[in-house]
């Protein structure tokens, strides 16, 4: 043993020392276990729970969009996907090869997907459309794969994709929140979260590899709601087919309660292809097509009325007694004001007109110095009571308001004072003045149901809202003088029919119109030049059923090109009634 | 008297060793979830293990003195084969195989240094304790292993060797102002010793500092076995009830994270209970070694108890994440024979000295 006191006090101070820290070492690991296992143990059970559990969403079936005949024109097809969650590129492989023996990959396929993997996205679609045979063979086999599933997902499918193409719109597979069908335009999109349901999940226990242990918990998906319109599928077909007679136009039919019985825009595009999902080259042409059939007409677009809009100029003089249905004035192919002449249609003038036959023979000049009596702020204020410069609330994104100018609009957006020949040519639809197909048409509505209360629909719908009516004595004589016009006026040619139709042409000006090009045969100059063709009409006449308001873009004049199709609409349509 | 007080510490080692074999075996259970063939196999090393033991307690400690430095240097003529014919398991060339079991010169260096070290001290003159140059035998006899080991490559390993080796020489009273010196000097040094590291023991380093460098990669161990502990709490997730080891998110669960397996399923109860009988075993070690007169068992004593330590602390640091991934195994709980044997001769050679005193 050792002597020296020194050394055996140093030794036993060393040996003491070492018991010390390792003492110390230990309370160190303690420590760390404290901290791991007691304060932070909800953020470590997290990330356990996290590892181990696995959510599969299970997709809705998005609701079907029914006619009011029955037809189902839109629905979703089930079919299964396989999906496989991010892995190692080993068990990747492995996966790859074992699926490559029921489902043959080809070799674009197989370097898509493994392109794919690089992304570290949280799981991959290895096949999105099974066959029965594929289904069969991977679910028998999924037990040899790891972190590979099965699951449902539905595609949409339209039953009439061009005439209803603006109408329903279409879907798309939602990138962010597991590729859920989403409505992008149209019906899809306004009555997205009705239509899709809500997502259900899977919670599987997974382990390392990523194989399916068991299922923890389930939350069955909600299917979405089916959609009954108020469109008649024969109808909207008919229309649809009369309109390809023509290179650009809409057509909007309702009946008295506001119920939308067609609606169409012609040239219309394939939503079943744009569901499915379309090339970029087909995106393109689509887009840069000269008559843009991705444009929506009877709603998102707007013209300017023409004469059609004479019905509101008539009614607000009416009412507000500025003419009474006896007084006479006269049309001399033109009004002067501030020496600069605006022409009547007819050059040659239509003599003494009273309010009938200024409305039957479409007289301009009658409704210039109506108009000028009558000033812009009445004419504005009648023409909203009518339901213009603002949306009517139709069932569908994207509608366009149009514009009812008045002198605040004018000195706000435009910055100078209204001039009065503006307030002229807005009498007869032209100018600032713009409107969209169902606005003309609620204001047929309005007028023939005797309510201002009354709006187009898409859904059926229950009216709540007591009427509002209209001035009688105005619209009397309005109705009156339409139902001539239909008969000895502008659209005698085509509208004269047994059960009587009442309407108004309009064939509103896209350009203004050089002095010398007054009364040139339409036919004979430029396709993008020529004139709107409108018409708006009610039939039968004594007790009105149906209203049509119909635009042929650029078709020329109203009374010789819509009032034709509106002829042919009205036929068909109470011939269906009949029945 | 003496025979009494004798008897006692006998019976307190036996009660430390059968305890922590009833945890080994607990342990294997729950890495394996259930009563396994493995665990059979375990049990039946155990068992190989606690011969071993008997035997090595029969042989006087005399003998390990006289035959230290033999051993020794046959010990590293055996590193040296290993270098150039060893076996290669697991990318690192550690094993030499013999007909029927694989002998690895690594792990018994470690007892092959604390008997030299031991041997060497105790021969040493007072006076000669007190000089610098006395102490650099044992610190070639340390370092020239640590880096063969390093070379082969086993960073682990190294640590352990040359954490011993030190830890000795500090505690035969290496010269107080000459350690600090040389301490410092060693930390100067360091980064230039970084340039001798192989990539994947400098990617152990750099994942130890920031576990989230990549997940998926080397520091996927770390977290996911922080993730185990972490979600233990107190009394832990239950018996078998461990998801983090049962749905295999734990790499090596039954050999160097047998702690994070048990730790998950047991909690910070059980896990506190294993640092604490790991902890009394270190202290008997040291409290033996403190009450022996002879010098060689001192130092074999407090060698055998900086081993158990340094094997203790550097396993349980690494699976909380406190130091890096190198395999270093849990003494008595990892599955694996080479360290258990290593442990069981450890403890055979303390149950020697106890009844050598008893005679």
């Amino acid at each position: 043993m050792l002597k020296d006191r020194d050394l055996k006090e140093l030794l036993s101070f060393r040996k003491n020392f070492v018991l010390i820290l390792i003492g110390l070492l230990c309370l160190v690991l303690i420590g760390n276990l404290y901290i791991l296992q007691i304060k932070h143990v909800q953020k470590y059970r997290l990330m356990s729970d996290k590892n181990r559990i696995r959510v599969l969403p299970m997709t809705p079936k998005r609701g079907r969009i029914v006619s009011s005949d029955g037809k189902v024109l839109a629905f979703c097809d089930y079919k299964h996907r396989i999906v496989m969650d991010r892995c190692s590129k080993k068990v990747f492989e492995e996966n790859i090869d074992i699926l490559d023996k029921y489902l043959n990959f080809t070799k674009e396929e197989k370097e898509n997907l493994f392109n794919l993997r690089k992304r570290r996205l949280p799981s991959i679609i290895v096949k999105d459309e099974l066959s029965r045979d594929e289904f069969a063979k991977v679910s028998m086999n999924l037990f040899r794969l790891k972190g590979v599933h099965i699951l449902n997902t539905f595609s949409r499918h339209y039953s009439m994709p061009l005439e209803f193409s603006h109408l329903i719109g279409y879907t798309a597979k939602n990138t962010n929140e597991f590729q859920v069908l989403t409505g992008k335009t149209g019906l899809e999109f306004f009555f997205d979260k009705k239509l899709r349901g809500n997502i259900g999940n899977i919670q599987k226990e997974v382990n390392a590899a990523g194989c399916n242990i068991r299922i923890i918990d389930q939350e069955n998906p909600v299917n979405g709601e089916d959609i009954k319109l108020t469109i008649d599928s024969v109808i909207q077909k008919f229309v649809y087919d009369l309109l390809s007679n023509y290179k650009v136009g809409a057509c909007c039919v309702l009946d008295m309660k506001g119920n939308i019985v067609a609606l169409v825009s012609f040239p219309g595009y394939d939503i079943n292809s744009m569901s499915l999902g379309i090339s970029h080259t087909q995106w393109n042409e689509l887009n840069i097509n000269e008559y843009k059939p991705m444009l929506n007409r009877f709603s998102s677009s707007v013209y300017p009325p023409g004469s059609v809009f004479k019905i509101v100029t008539a009614y607000a003089a009416l009412s507000e007694g500025i003419v009474s249905p006896k007084d006479r004035i006269s049309c001399l192919g033109g009004v002067k004001l501030d020496g600069h002449t605006f022409h009547c249609w007819h050059r040659g003038g239509h003599g003494k007109l009273n309010i009938y036959e200024a409305l039957i023979y479409s007289c301009d000049c009658y409704f210039f110095q109506v108009a000028k009596k009558l000033g812009i702020q009445k004419l504005d204020k009648y023409a909203r009571e009518l339901g213009f410069g603002q949306k009517t609330g139709i069932e569908l994104p994207n509608e366009k308001s149009g514009l009812i100018p008045n002198k605040e609009w004018k000195l706000i957006r435009r910055k100078s004072y209204w001039k009065p020949y503006e307030t002229m040519i807005a009498g007869i639809g032209q100018g600032y003045v713009l409107t969209n197909l169902i606005q003309i048409a609620s204001m047929m509505g309005k007028i023939y149901s005797n309510d201002l209360n009354y709006f187009p629909s898409l859904l059926p719908k229950d009216r709540a809202e007591s009427p509002i009516p209209l001035k009688k004595e105005a619209c009397d004589v309005i109705k009156t003088a339409l139902h001539m016009v239909c008969e000895i006026g502008t659209a005698r040619k085509s509208c004269r029919t047994v059960y009587g139709i009442a309407g108004k042409t309009g064939s509103s000006q896209v350009r203004s119109i050089k002095a010398n090009e007054v009364g040139v045969n339409q036919q004979l100059i430029e396709w993008k030049s020529r004139d709107h063709a409108l018409f708006a009409g009610v039939a039968p006449a004594a007790s009105p059923k149906y209203i049509v308001a119909v635009i042929i873009e650029h078709g020329g004049g109203g009374g010789s090109v819509a009032a034709p199709i509106a002829r042919k609409i009205f036929d068909k349509l109470l011939e269906k009634n009949a029945k | 008297m003496q025979n009494r007080i004798v008897l006692k510490e006998i019976k307190i080692f036996l009660l430390l060793l059968v305890t922590i074999i009833l945890t080994s075996i607990l342990g294997q259970i729950i890495a394996f979830g259930g009563f396994e063939i493995q665990v059979k196999k375990h049990i039946i090393k155990m068992i190989f293990g606690l011969t071993i033991l008997f035997v090595i307690s029969r042989v006087n400690i005399r003998f390990w003195k006289s035959f230290a430095f033999l051993i020794y240097v046959l010990n590293l003529f055996c590193l040296l084969l290993v270098c150039f014919l060893g076996a290669t398991k697991l990318g690192a060339q550690r094993w030499i195989d013999f007909y029927f079991f694989s002998f690895q010169p690594s792990e018994f260096m470690k007892l092959s240094l604390i008997f030299a070290i031991a041997s060497y001290y105790s021969d040493l003159s007072e006076y000669e304790f007190k000089e610098l140059k006395s102490h650099l035998l044992p610190f070639v006899l340390t370092i020239v292993p640590a880096i063969i080991i390093l070379k082969q490559p086993d960073l682990g390993t190294a640590m352990l060797l040359s954490g011993v080796g030190i830890g000795m020489i500090f505690l035969a009273g290496f010269p107080t102002k000459a350690f600090i010196w040389s301490t410092i000097g060693f930390l100067g040094v360091c980064p230039i010793g970084w340039h001798f590291l192989r990539d994947y023991q400098k990617n152990r380093i750099l994942n130890f500092i920031d576990p989230d460098r990549d997940p998926l990669g080397t520091g996927y161990h770390i977290l996911q076995s922080r993730i185990a502990i972490g979600s233990g709490h107190i009394f832990g997730k239950g018996l078998f009830q461990g998801t983090q080891s049962s749905l295999n998110f734990l790499p090596e669960k039954h050999t160097d994270f047998i702690f994070t397996t048990i730790s998950e399923e047991l909690g910070f109860v059980g896990s506190v209970f294993i640092i604490f009988l790991f902890a009394g075993l270190i202290y008997f070690f040291f409290y033996i070694g403190n009450g022996t007169k002879s010098r060689f068992s001192r130092y074999l004593c407090f060698g055998l108890g900086l081993m158990l330590f340094l094997h203790v602390f550097i396993n349980i640091g690494m699976v909380l994440g406190i130091l890096p991934v190198v395999g270093v195994p849990l003494p008595f709980l990892s599955y694996g024979g080479s360290s258990l044997i290593t442990f069981m001769i450890s403890c055979g050679l303390m149950m020697s000295m106890l009844l050598k005193v008893k005679e």
